[in-house]
């Protein structure tokens, strides 16, 4: 889990940090340096085709793909596991209305959602943190909702019983430990998805806006560049493919240690 | 006429030498069994030399005259096709649910090369192993027939193309004690009647002693002593058979000594149980219906029965651990609260010890914390270090060492982990335990201490028990007085003694004939 971690927490300090130190804005026309190879001046990573620093803009791209990617997974984790964990754990009736409730919510196209929040609301990337949080944590609580009906015939659960520990404390001290390796397990596979998301929107022009940037939007960018740029391109999908692949294998190794 | 004969038997998995130096032989017609605790390299013995694990195989194994070791895959499947037949220990999993039986026994017939059976001659097959209703249950899945009887159609299915070898890994640890003797009775048949050679494998000397001709027993990879059945039962020369045959309970021999009883503790009313039936129909299933049980102060008292008779619905219903529809239960005199009104000190008098010690135990606590839990919640009294010296005191007290106490349950042995869940119950100072098939999951050495471990706790504490088990054997080791149950009903009760030697239903003289 180390070299993981490591890694993951320098993508976020570089993220947070990291624009700080740098000569160039992320939303700055250099007009000198267009389309501008890596070491052209003091563009370290070259810049992208108005001249922005790419380096510079990476690293904001991180920073708000990474904030998208926090608040849906901190959705999902609060809403997604005290929803499953209630309905699996009381069972019956409650259970019943609670599960429909998620079908109800599945059920609605997520993309029509969101533009109706937009026009609601207004264009706001908090809009997007909400938006796309309130569909994650839907698969978050059917799993944990599962886990829990699972869970709750086990006989250590029994014992706990008749070892006085209220209800309430059964849930918190006996369950959730138990179903966190799951839990945890899906939370880090939803980031990607997440991340998909987040520049889907944005390439539709609902997501974030320029001059503002993405992960998602960069890559698209590059794409469209990539026969004259190439740097464009494989700066940011380093940069993500490196992010999911520690996110990948923390989450593992995170797993494997509650499984044992 | 020798048909199995295996010599230097050796078996590695992964470079660790697990079976080693193991020969036998086995007659056409005759049997032999496997008897050894878990990971004494019983089942490998049974199965490695047939492909039918990842183990590498050297020595020899030798098939009616044909070597089995150092055979390539193609060689060994057609062997294992027509010439063996094999019997597992999972009757409930090991059929395919969405076939009928016929399809299955007709796909067990034709694999081995024969022509597509009749009906007639597969409806023959299936009564030949005592199943009722045969040509009925061509038609019927698997969900509709009982364990016992699913493991009478595997056994159908696995002589169905008359194998010279007749393979049977665990067929009974998972059926209780009645459907045990039957299924063996039936496998000590078939042997003789169609001239099959029976390879046995199981934990239990006692359970296949009557039903098998010669036994090995294995000890640590290697065979310890072997002989026919009766000259290793009456007169073991190992140190190990002896301590197999001593810690298996039976029903003769000398009565043990129990502590005496005091005042009412429990006086459980027409108690009754129901569960809402499974699916779109309504309606629901009556498992337990108005069943009366008395256990007195210091007093051990068996619920026995069946598979699906209710004992362990009852149980649980009167201790306040599951479900109740109707009828009251009296602790002491006095009126038991609902299960949600369950107050601290009421739970604290009535501990239970589940069938699965793993499982009951929470894999994410450490043995200190769990024995620790109901000790914070029972006992408000204890302080901070008070509860730490009962951990330890009652962890002394099962005979666990402390250095155990800053392990977690993945890290214990199923003996180990069983004494933990003792230890668990034990530390509230309770008046009764609740034993639900405390020692049936276990190897029969280690069910052994652990019922040794209770027959001692319960003279030295004047426990009161609650005991639900499948097994009278078991019952008699520890109880005064025995409660047979049958389809949710108490249909005999008595003194162990009275029961045992005379029992008056139908159910206990089942129950009797499995256990002799």
């Amino acid at each position: 889990m180390r070299p993981a971690l490591i890694v993951i927490a320098l993508i976020v300090a570089a993220a947070l940090l990291g624009p700080l130190a740098l000569h160039w804005r992320y939303d700055v026309i250099d007009w000198d340096a267009v389309r501008a190879a890596p070491f052209t001046g003091n563009h370290l990573m070259g810049t992208d085709s108005v001249g922005r620093d790419l380096l510079a803009r990476t690293l904001v791209g991180t920073r708000v793909t990474l904030g998208v990617a926090f608040a849906a997974a901190l959705v999902s984790l609060v809403v997604g596991v005290a929803w499953g964990a209630v309905a699996g754990w009381r069972g019956g009736r409650v259970d019943e209305a609670m599960m429909r409730v998620v079908d109800a919510l599945y059920a609605l196209p997520f993309m029509f959602v969101v533009i109706l929040l937009m026009v609601v609301f207004g264009r706001s990337i908090l809009l997007v943190f909400l938006g796309i949080g309130a569909v994650e944590w839907l698969t978050m609580a059917r799993v944990v909702r599962g886990q829990m009906i699972a869970l709750r015939e086990r006989p250590f659960i029994t014992a706990a019983e008749a070892a006085g520990t209220p209800p309430a404390a059964v849930v918190v001290r006996h369950m959730l430990p138990n179903i966190a390796g799951v839990a945890i397990a899906y939370l880090l596979l939803t980031i990607p998805q997440v991340v998909m998301i987040e520049s889907f929107l944005s390439f539709l022009g609902l997501g974030v806006q320029e001059p503002m940037t993405s992960l998602g939007i960069l890559l698209k960018d590059g794409a469209d560049d990539m026969d004259v740029a190439p740097h464009a391109l494989l700066l940011p999908a380093a940069v993500l493919v490196t992010l999911l692949l520690c996110l990948t294998r923390a989450g593992e190794r995170l797993r494997d240690r509650f499984a044992q | 006429m020798t048909l199995l004969v295996v010599e230097n038997l050796a078996i590695s998995i992964g470079g660790r030498r697990i079976v080693e130096d193991v020969g036998f032989t086995i007659a056409a017609g005759r049997s032999l069994a496997l008897v050894g605790a878990s990971g004494s390299g019983k089942s490998q013995t049974c199965l490695a030399p047939f492909g039918l694990s990842p183990a590498t195989v050297a020595g020899s194994f030798r098939l009616d005259g044909t070597e089995l070791v150092g055979v390539d895959e193609q060689r060994l499947r057609r062997v294992r096709g027509r010439d063996v037949g094999f019997v597992f220990q999972q009757p409930l999993t090991a059929l395919t649910p969405h076939l009928t039986i016929g399809a299955q026994l007709r796909e067990a017939w034709t694999q081995a090369g024969a022509s597509r059976p009749s009906r007639a001659a597969m409806a023959a097959a299936l009564e030949r192993v005592g199943l009722d209703r045969a040509t009925e249950r061509l038609d019927q899945y698997p969900h509709r027939l009982s364990g016992g009887q699913r493991q009478r159609a595997l056994i159908a299915m696995a002589i169905a193309h008359r194998p010279k070898l007749l393979v049977a890994d665990e067929p009974t640890t998972a059926l209780d004690a009645m459907l045990r003797a039957e299924i063996m009775t039936l496998l000590g048949r078939l042997c003789t009647e169609e001239g099959m050679a029976l390879l046995l494998v199981s934990h239990d000397l006692a359970a296949v002693a009557d039903h098998v001709d010669a036994v090995a027993v294995m000890h640590a990879g290697q065979v310890v002593e072997t002989g026919p059945t009766r000259a290793v039962l009456g007169n073991p020369r190992s140190d190990y058979a002896r301590a197999l045959i001593a810690a298996s309970p039976r029903l003769d021999g000398s009565p043990p000594a129990l502590g005496p009883i005091g005042a009412p503790l429990v006086e459980a009313r027409r108690v009754s149980v129901s569960f809402a039936r499974p699916g779109w129909r309504r309606g629901r299933l009556r498992a337990v219906d108005g069943v009366d049980i008395d256990v007195a102060e210091g007093e051990a008292v068996a619920i026995v029965g069946g598979s699906g008779s209710g004992k362990s619905t009852v149980a649980r219903a009167i201790a306040r651990l599951g479900p109740i529809d109707a009828g009251t239960v009296l602790w002491q005199g006095a009126p038991l609260p609902e299960r949600r009104a369950m107050r601290p000190r009421d739970r604290a008098g009535l501990q239970p010890v589940f069938q699965d010690p793993v499982a009951s135990l929470d894999p994410l606590w450490k043995v200190r914390d769990i024995v620790a839990e109901p000790l914070h919640r029972l006992r408000a009294d204890l302080g901070r270090t008070a509860i730490a010296a009962r951990v330890e005191a009652v962890l002394a007290e099962v005979g666990l060492d402390p250095s155990l106490a800053d392990r977690r349950p993945g890290a214990l042995s199923g003996g180990q982990a069983q004494r933990v869940a003792i230890a668990r119950a034990l530390g509230p100072d309770p008046a009764m335990l609740l034993l639900d098939e405390a020692t049936s999951a276990l190897d029969v050495l280690v069910a052994g201490t652990i019922l040794d471990l209770l027959a001692e706790l319960q003279r030295r504490r004047g426990l009161a028990i609650l005991m639900i088990t499948h097994d009278l054997a078991v019952a008699r080791r520890l109880c005064h007085r025995i409660v047979v149950m049958d389809a949710g009903r108490v249909v005999e009760q008595g003194p162990t003694d009275r029961l045992i030697a005379a029992p008056a239903h139908a159910v206990t003289q089942r129950l009797v004939a499995a256990s002799r």
